[in-house]
């Protein structure tokens, strides 16, 4: 169990600023999640987290305890990597134990060991079959089994789920998710997929650029995000950022002084009578629908439960659900919303 | 622009059989994706339509004319690879004008057709940079270019956004289905991601184990199921399934499902052992309802919540949209399901009643 | 709004400048430590090279009873050099390594390349096939020198097989024909060394990725122009890594040579290498030895060095 703090923490690679200027602070068994497009640095901070990387400047705290001198071995925080790197010609139980027979522990203690991890990870019965033998989601259990052995306080996950089929991701995630509550211990959690940081975090992070653009929950970060680039990469499809001069169109909406642009989430804007736009799109998902609309030379999006019935061509009127609009400055951050 | 026509097409590699007994018109212009979960056949279909396999079983036919054991480069078929098979020796012109010269098109006509088609798919300031080294959604449309260019009568589509980043694929698929409008050729799209069946295709084959299954719009794949691998498969998340018993009780009929409640159904044509089926969508919280789990788990996903629901053997799934209650982890959850919502399979079979 | 934007006030300025360098230092540490092994390899690598370039300006030789490090006591700076580039016996030398080496390599790339080709695609009996070919690559140039010297014999089997197809008696000196001798040794290297050309371009043809093949043929290309478009563009940097792994074992052919002909008749079929084997070991003078191989040295590092750049390119 530990906090995990980064104070002004600085990481260059050459000419290029991996992490820059990051602070944070990841509280005790949280599932915390670091998201952003590839390249904004994440993969770094898991990084200096283990001590592969030397920060440049600033400070990491693990349990408050400075640690960018203390060895990697020895700040006890393990790592499932992305492609999990489970030993192909060992069974699942020789992984899991390879962490402990590398360390020279007695055996009763490996044993003891092994036994509560795999309950805990309902891997007993696929302990003797080796990873080819294994499906997806098993193997993925074994990993983080193998990762646990050895009792770290924190664990780290780079993007362990890409690699699977849409189907198996959405049943992992709930998994991991299932397993941090039990374990209750901090989690570390990469990824580049919206839909999976907001599934499995309790806080996150969202990077770009090698900066932190804001830290809060899920729910917190997609209703106010503080900028348009937060507001664009949480979502799918993306909230509708337009220009203030339509805020008339969709209705009496009056933004705080210097509001260039509002948001809309598709979730939030209806499709009524009137000629103000015109569908260009649509699209059925069976549970939901989305609808592709032009109005002038703008792209919306709206999103609606169920499956109503619309046709490519027709003109319609838009209107915003009350209370629901963000309005951001010329530089795209969020302004105090004011109705 | 051509009719694609499958009869009784199959694959068998040694004992292996990879396809077997399929079925299936591709209408002129139309865009059909073939989907599946890997080793279902879909790629094998797509290979044997393209020339690369030959079946050994059944016929294909391009509007009326047989194509069993006409070489590839003669089928007119234009194909994107999973990884797009750009040429990276080449440039970007190179690659483009590559099938036009193969067919001996004339230097000047090749130099019209190559600018026209970078201009169409906004490639033209590319056109002499090497074609290494390119980002993802620009080799995507190199690599649809490459064969428009030539003007297949088909394009085939191998899983083109599997390699794409989660939060590119929605703009890659509504390029490429803009690609599509503007070419207005046959598609047939392979792909495991029902997603991007639902929003690019207008019809969807769903195929399992080497057989198609169904073939239907995206709403007709979604409402009605044909058996329960179907309704599993379409949908994120898919259809719940719980086993039950239809009896009558009350006079109506009523499906009884253990520890989970007991609910009436419509029309209910059979008696006996059924599998319960309703869309996570579909469940209504209801605090009298008839139907009630234990939340083991809550998913907050931007405006959705999903619930993941269990009780004894069942278990189950709730969509909720934004601004309903939510119920914590451990609560015990109630709620109805719609008669008009409910689908019933057959025990056994497995298939829709 | 109850965001926890992230800006906790800085604590550990001067930590980061103790920090800085850090990197830095490591390398230097790094270097420091490995510099014992690579002085090691340095010297491994360089000291015989050195030593020849010592004794190749000196008139020394093992018959002289000093050793060699006292070979500055003659001394006579770079007479060896313009001694060989006076030397006929040198230049003849040369220029036939030359021609050994422009008929061996281009035919032993052009069937190695076709014997690829072939083999790229499934055939009954191709593993048996693919075995059986690599054969002649395996046995040693000695034993392969014995076996051409024997079937080359005027009573040998090539005369015999030559009899039977003619169907009168045939008596061709092959090996004391000074022509036909050079076309002998030409025969045997191409015998023994055709296969790992073919090892290695096949190597590069299988890496050629399948699906641009495929997409070349469903654009229309037929084979030829598939051929020269992908795959041959695709192998341009194993084909130079095989030209000069070639070439510079051409310039070096020794063995089968010397016990098929011996560098005869004559000197029809002296090497280069033959020809420094002769050098050393009949007339012992060491130190013109040491400049004929320095020379040698030289033409093949240029080789090598373009083959290396144009890997680098590729």
């Amino acid at each position: 169990m530990a906090s995990i703090t980064f104070e002004n923490v600085t990481k260059r690679f050459g000419d290029t600023v991996a992490v820059d200027d990051v602070s944070f602070e990841i509280r005790d068994n949280a599932f915390f999640c670091l998201f952003g497009p590839p390249l904004s640095g994440k993969s770094t901070i898991l990084k200096l987290i283990l001590g592969l990387e030397q920060p440049d400047e600033g400070e990491i705290l693990i349990d408050g305890r400075p640690v960018s001198h203390v060895n990697p071995a020895r700040r006890n925080v393990a790592m499932v990597f992305q492609n999990l790197a489970l030993f192909p010609h060992m069974t699942a139980l020789d992984n899991v134990c390879f962490p402990l027979v590398e360390r020279r522990i007695a055996k009763e203690e490996i044993d003891a060991k092994v036994c509560d991890v795999s309950e805990k990870l309902h891997i007993g019965h696929i302990l003797h079959k080796t990873p080819a033998q294994l499906s997806g989601g098993e193997r993925q259990r074994v990993a983080i089994a193998r990762a646990l052995v050895r009792d770290p306080v924190a664990y780290l996950m780079d993007d362990p789920i890409s690699a699977l089929d849409a189907r198996l991701r959405e049943q992992t995630r709930v998994e991991l998710r299932r397993i941090q509550q039990e374990l209750g211990k901090t989690l570390v959690y990469v990824t580049h997929d919206q839909e999976e940081a907001m599934s499995v975090a309790d806080m996150m992070a969202v990077f770009k650029d090698g900066k932190i653009c804001q830290t809060g929950t899920p729910d917190t970060l997609y209703q106010r995000p503080n900028s348009t680039y937060v507001a664009g990469m949480l979502g799918a499809p993306a909230m509708n950022v337009l220009p203030m001069n339509m805020a008339d169109m969709l209705g009496a909406l009056a933004g705080p002084n210097g509001s260039k642009h509002f948001g809309v989430r598709p979730e939030n804007l209806r499709i009524t009578k009137g000629s103000d736009a015109m569908i260009s799109e649509v699209e059925p998902l069976g549970g939901s629908t989305t609808v592709h609309i032009t109005a002038g030379d703008v792209a919306l999006t709206s999103t609606m439960l169920g499956q109503p019935q619309f046709e490519a061509g027709t003109q319609i009127g838009l209107a915003v659900n009350s209370g629901q609009t963000l309005f951001f400055d010329g530089a795209g951050n969020t302004l105090a919303a004011a109705q | 622009m051509t009719e694609i026509v499958l009869e009784n097409l199959g694959k068998k590699f040694g004992e292996f059989t990879a396809l077997n007994g399929m079925n299936l018109t591709i209408a002129n212009g139309e865009f059909v994706a073939l989907l599946g979960p890997s080793g279902c056949g879909k790629s094998t279909t797509m290979n044997m339509i393209a020339g690369m396999l030959d079946p050994t079983e059944g016929e294909i036919r391009f509007s009326g004319k047989k194509m069993n054991g006409v070489p590839m480069g003669r089928r007119g078929v234009g194909f994107v690879f999973q990884n797009y098979a750009i040429f990276t020796h080449m440039t970007v012109r190179e690659n483009l004008a590559y099938g036009l010269k193969a067919q001996g098109e004339s230097a000047s006509q090749t130099k019209r057709r190559v600018d026209d088609i970078a201009e169409l798919l906004q490639l033209t300031d590319l056109l002499d940079r090497k074609a290494a080294g390119l980002s993802v959604n620009i080799l995507q449309r190199l690599a649809i270019g490459r064969s428009a260019v030539v003007e297949p009568s088909i394009f085939l589509l191998d899983e083109p956004l599997s390699n794409v980043d989660a939060a590119f694929r929605s703009v890659m698929r509504s390029e490429l289905k803009a690609l599509q409008r503007q070419f207005k050729q046959t598609m047939v799209y392979v792909t495991h991601d029902q997603l991007e069946a639902m929003t690019m295709a207008d019809r969807i084959a769903v195929m399992d184990h080497g057989k198609l299954l169904q073939v239907g719009t995206p709403l007709e794949v979604y409402n009605n199921p044909v058996d329960t691998f179907v309704a599993r498969f379409i949908g994120a998340p898919g259809m719940n399934l719980l086993k039950g018993h239809v009896g009558s009780a009350d006079g109506a009929a009523s499906v009884d499902l253990g520890a989970t409640g007991r609910t009436k159904v419509v029309d209910a044509k059979s008696k006996g052992d059924v599998i319960f089926g309703f869309r996570p969508e579909e469940v209504k919280p209801d605090p009298k309802g008839e139907l009630h789990m234990a939340v083991t788990m809550v998913e907050h996903i931007g405006a959705r919540t999903i619930l993941h629901l269990m009780e004894g053997q069942h278990e189950a799934k709730a969509v909720l949209p934004a601004g309903s209650d939510v119920p914590n982890q451990g609560d015990i959850f109630h709620f109805n399901v719609p008669g008009t919502a409910v689908r019933l399979f057959d025990a056994t079979t497995e298939r829709a009643l | 709004m109850t965001d926890m934007t992230s800006n906790t006030p800085s604590r550990s300025q001067s930590q980061s400048a103790a920090d800085e360098g850090a990197g830095r230092e490591e390398k230097r540490l790094g270097f420091a430590l490995t510099l014992p092994a690579q002085l090691l390899v340095l010297f491994i690598a360089l000291f015989p090279i050195l030593m020849q370039v010592y004794i190749s300006l000196t008139d020394w030789s093992p018959l002289d009873g000093i050793p060699w490090y006292r070979a500055y006591e003659l001394w006579i700076g770079l007479t060896n050099y313009v001694d060989l580039a006076g030397d006929p016996r040198f230049w003849s030398a040369i220029w036939r390594t030359l021609i050994v080496m422009l008929i061996c390599v281009p035919v032993q790339f052009l069937l190695g390349l076709g014997l690829a080709i072939l083999f790229v695609d499934e055939f009954p009996g191709r593993r048996a096939m693919y075995s059986t070919i690599l054969v002649p690559m395996m046995v040693v140039p000695a034993v392969a020198g014995y076996m051409f010297f024997m079937l080359f014999q005027s009573g040998g089997p090539i005369n015999g097989i030559l009899s039977f197809l003619l169907g009168s008696s045939v008596q061709i000196a092959w090996l004391s024909d000074p022509d036909l001798a050079l076309l002998g040794v030409i025969i045997s290297d191409i015998w023994q060394w055709t296969p790992l050309m073919f090892l290695i371009l096949l190597a590069g043809m299988l890496s050629v990725p399948q699906d641009q093949q495929m997409a070349a043929v469903l654009l229309g290309a037929g084979w030829w122009r598939r051929f020269f478009t992908i795959v041959l563009p695709r192998m341009k940097t194993i084909i130079v890594i095989a030209i000069a792994i070639r070439v510079i074992e051409n310039f070096k052919v020794f063995d089968n040579f010397y016990i098929i002909t011996g560098g005869g008749p004559g000197v029809a079929t002296e090497t280069i290498s033959i020809y420094i084997y002769k050098v050393t070991q009949n007339d012992l003078i060491w130190g013109y030895v040491a400049a004929i191989a320095l020379a040698i040295l030289i033409v093949l590092s240029i080789v090598s060095g373009m083959a290396i750049s144009r890997m680098r390119k590729g």
